[in-house]
């Protein structure tokens, strides 16, 4: 009997498949194991994450690494992706010309318009001038109200900015109701003197005059032009339960457009396309392009430097000359990204435009042969690198139940999302594709505005619920979930991850629907889109409706709602697709490996 | 008929004035009722039976300058949050998770 090992190095992950092969050559699989891809894909630091694997599937079935006959190595596609993402459109307010957030208790409602004036200031005060009065947190809430209530019989104070979160508590202590403004961080740029308009919306309600250019005409009285100038305030200004317009002679607030530049697309022929045509026109102009020899862009522009950002990156990995990397492939999707405007007073923030784009950089070779000799020396047992990784992961897919063939697989990773379809006279097509489970983060990260990574990328993973008390929570599906003992407070009216054996609290106050529909959002842009493109490529005559079977096989398989989606999406061609179940245990998980033993018997 | 208002209640105990104060700004910014009442015992007693005694399920134990945050149906001395000497706005935080803890929001941070 001999004991056979399959290894499949991925970008994050490494498997091993060990099988027994007899002296009649009847075959039985005995074990498996994953450990984290230690180093790059393709680099001599993958030993290190082989040999642990190999030693915890060995250790499985009680057997010594040196038992092993054969280690069988794919050969892996020398495909490596990346992404990044880049804003097109920028927000600038000129001579602090605005306020406009969220602060989370302002008081009063309505709107009022006055001459702003700095409460140490007040005793300059004219009788008969409107006046919106701002006062920075020197004061404390009980100073600023005996002040203004001091005041306010001579003179006329309409509306009120506060520096501290105390709105409430002035108003509470004020012999006369007036919209209050709090929480207004950089107070000391507010111009004493200038015209200004502030309105506080009635609670469950956002402003109405102040996002509107015509409320804001109304107010401060500004003539067409004026009004044109003021419409990127208003806009601005959409949603919020708080806003101040400051009348300045020069101030405004511009939505620059940035130079995007264009992309170019080096294939049968040359497709020049801008990034402002947005993620649709862009992958029109690279289908029109036929098939891709490399992408660039227009020097000293935004995408220009991102795209060769990545080729330089890529050439440090793969240990090649920058002009020897070559982007094949590249998926660009629409997304918008809060951004804090520059030049704010109260850290507002606007939508910004933005395009994120997984590219995948191809390199003409792998070292996967020095792996296998290090491999030989360190274990002193014989390896070998054997086997296309799609023609492998192809085999290991076929020991899904109920497969048949032509069967074609979709392995979606992280880096590159790969297709192919194995034919029943045995022939292989191939392709593969930016953009998989990373560029899904990358969304889920600008969209929602997130500090870490590694928090979109638990929301990409897991399930979520809302801590409604500190004994109970709200599933996203909608159901309730108890609990015996408290839940730690901290986790209190925050919106949660599920994490197996965990909660992870999410820091950012975002509602928990907001969540949901960023991530399935991001997750159907990037994986759907991706399938489509990917089956298509290798579809018989380029025709989706041939293929009559996909099973989904790689690290994104195991998502708990990209399966089930690429089920509905691709049930229109009437394919059957579905979360592959490699021999029948291991989910979709170790198709490679399982080839790779399962081709040793030819 | 017994009517409750719908409040925070918070049970003091030579209560330190200032603090006392700022809890009580804490919980008005946020738009909450509350009331301040004299009661015997000691800090997680003050708290436990302030948050059984509101019938929003949300009180405070203020005893000398000690303070403490308690919640319906916990058991007593498991208090939410618990001050001892603390800062200003370490009370006013304080003060406001009493209040965003009936409205159901994200506590503040109050360490």
């Amino acid at each position: 009997m001999k004991l056979i090992a399959g290894v499949d190095i991925g970008n994050s992950t490494t498997e091993v498949c060990i099988g027994a092969v007899g002296e009649d050559g009847r075959f039985q699989f005995l074990s498996g194991a994953s450990r984290m891809t230690t180093g790059t894909k393709g680099t001599l630091p993958n030993v290190h994450g082989i040999k642990s694997a190999l030693l915890e599937a060995m250790d499985r079935i009680r057997q010594p690494v040196s038992a092993i006959d054969l280690v069988r190595l794919n050969e892996a596609a020398p495909v490596i992706g990346d992404t990044a993402m880049e804003t097109i459109t920028e927000t600038i307010i000129t001579e602090s010309s605005m306020i406009g957030h969220n602060p989370s208790t302002p008081a009063g409602a309505g709107d009022a318009v006055g001459e702003l004036l700095f409460l140490e200031n007040i005793w300059k005060g004219k009788p008969g001038t409107p006046y919106i009065v701002v006062a920075s947190n020197r004061f404390s809430y009980e100073e600023a109200a005996a002040r203004l209530n001091q005041y306010i019989p001579e003179l006329d104070v309409r509306g009120l900015i506060l520096q501290a979160d105390e709105a409430v508590l002035v108003e509470n202590r004020l012999s006369k109701k007036i919209p209050i403004v709090d929480e207004v961080r950089h107070i000391r740029k507010v111009p004493e003197g200038k015209l200004a308009a502030i309105e506080v919306a009635l609670p469950g309600t956002s402003i109405r005059m102040l996002s509107n250019p015509y409320g804001i005409a109304t107010l401060l009285g500004l003539d067409a032009e004026e009004t044109r100038s003021v419409t990127p305030i208003a806009k601005s200004l959409i949603g919020k339960r708080s806003a101040v317009v400051i009348r300045t002679p020069h101030g405004n607030v511009q939505e620059n457009v940035l130079p995007a530049g264009e992309i170019t697309f080096h294939g049968e022929k040359d497709v020049n396309i801008n990034i402002d045509s947005g993620a649709d026109g862009i992958m029109e102009a690279l289908s029109s392009a036929g098939e891709i020899r490399d992408i660039d862009g227009e020097k000293h522009t935004n995408v220009g430097n991102m795209l060769s950002r990545i080729k330089t990156s890529m050439a440090d990995v793969a240990q090649e000359q920058d002009s020897e990397i070559r982007i094949t492939d590249i998926l660009a999707v629409d997304t918008l990204a809060p951004v804090e405007i520059s030049g704010s007073l109260a850290g507002e923030t606007c939508m910004e435009k933005a395009v994120g784009i997984a590219a995948m950089v191809k390199t003409r070779h792998l070292p996967m042969q020095k792996i296998a000799e290090r491999l030989e020396q360190e274990l002193h047992v014989r390896s070998t690198v054997a086997g296309v990784e799609a023609v492998m992961a192809s085999l290991g897919a076929m020991t899904t139940p109920g497969t048949r063939l032509p069967l074609a697989i979709l392995d979606m990773g992280g880096g590159s999302t790969d297709a192919a379809v194995l034919e029943a006279d045995g022939r292989v097509r191939t392709t593969h594709q930016a953009g998989a489970g990373e560029l899904v983060s990358m969304l889920i990260q600008t969209e929602l505005g997130l500090g870490s990574r590694t928090t979109a990328e638990q929301i990409k993973k897991y399930p979520m619920g809302k801590v409604e008390s500190l004994f109970h929570m709200r599933l996203e599906n909608g159901a309730m979930q108890f609990f015996e003992e408290s839940i730690d407070p901290r986790y209190y009216g925050h919106v949660v991850l599920l994490a197996p054996g965990e909660m992870l609290k999410i820091e950012e106050d975002i509602p928990m629907e907001r969540i949901l529909e960023v991530r399935r959002d991001a997750k159907r842009k990037v994986f759907v889109r991706n399938a489509l493109r990917a089956l298509t490529a290798v579809a018989p005559d380029r025709d989706l409706r041939k293929i009559p079977n996909v099973v989904l096989v790689g690290g994104s398989a195991e998502d708990f709602e990209i399966p089930e989606m690429l089920t509905e999406a691709l049930s229109e061609y009437r394919i059957v697709c579905g979360r592959g179940n490699i021999r029948g245990t291991e989910g979709p998980r170790n198709a490679v490996a399982t080839g790779l033993v399962l081709s040793y018997l030819g | 008929m017994v009517v409750n208002r719908p409040e925070v209640v918070i049970y003091v105990k030579d209560a330190d004035q200032d603090f006392l104060a700022e809890v009580c700004a804490g919980i008005e910014e946020e738009g909450v009722l509350f009331r301040v009442q004299s009661h015997e015992g000691d800090l997680d007693t003050l708290a436990y039976e302030a948050a059984n005694e509101s019938m929003l399920g949300s009180g405070i134990g203020i005893c000398e300058r000690g303070l403490a945050m308690q919640m319906m149906h916990l058991p007593k001395g498991k208090n939410v949050f618990e001050l001892n000497e603390p800062a200003f706005w370490q009370c006013r935080n304080l003060g406001a998770n009493s209040a965003r803890a009936v409205k159901k929001m994200p506590f503040r941070a109050v360490y």
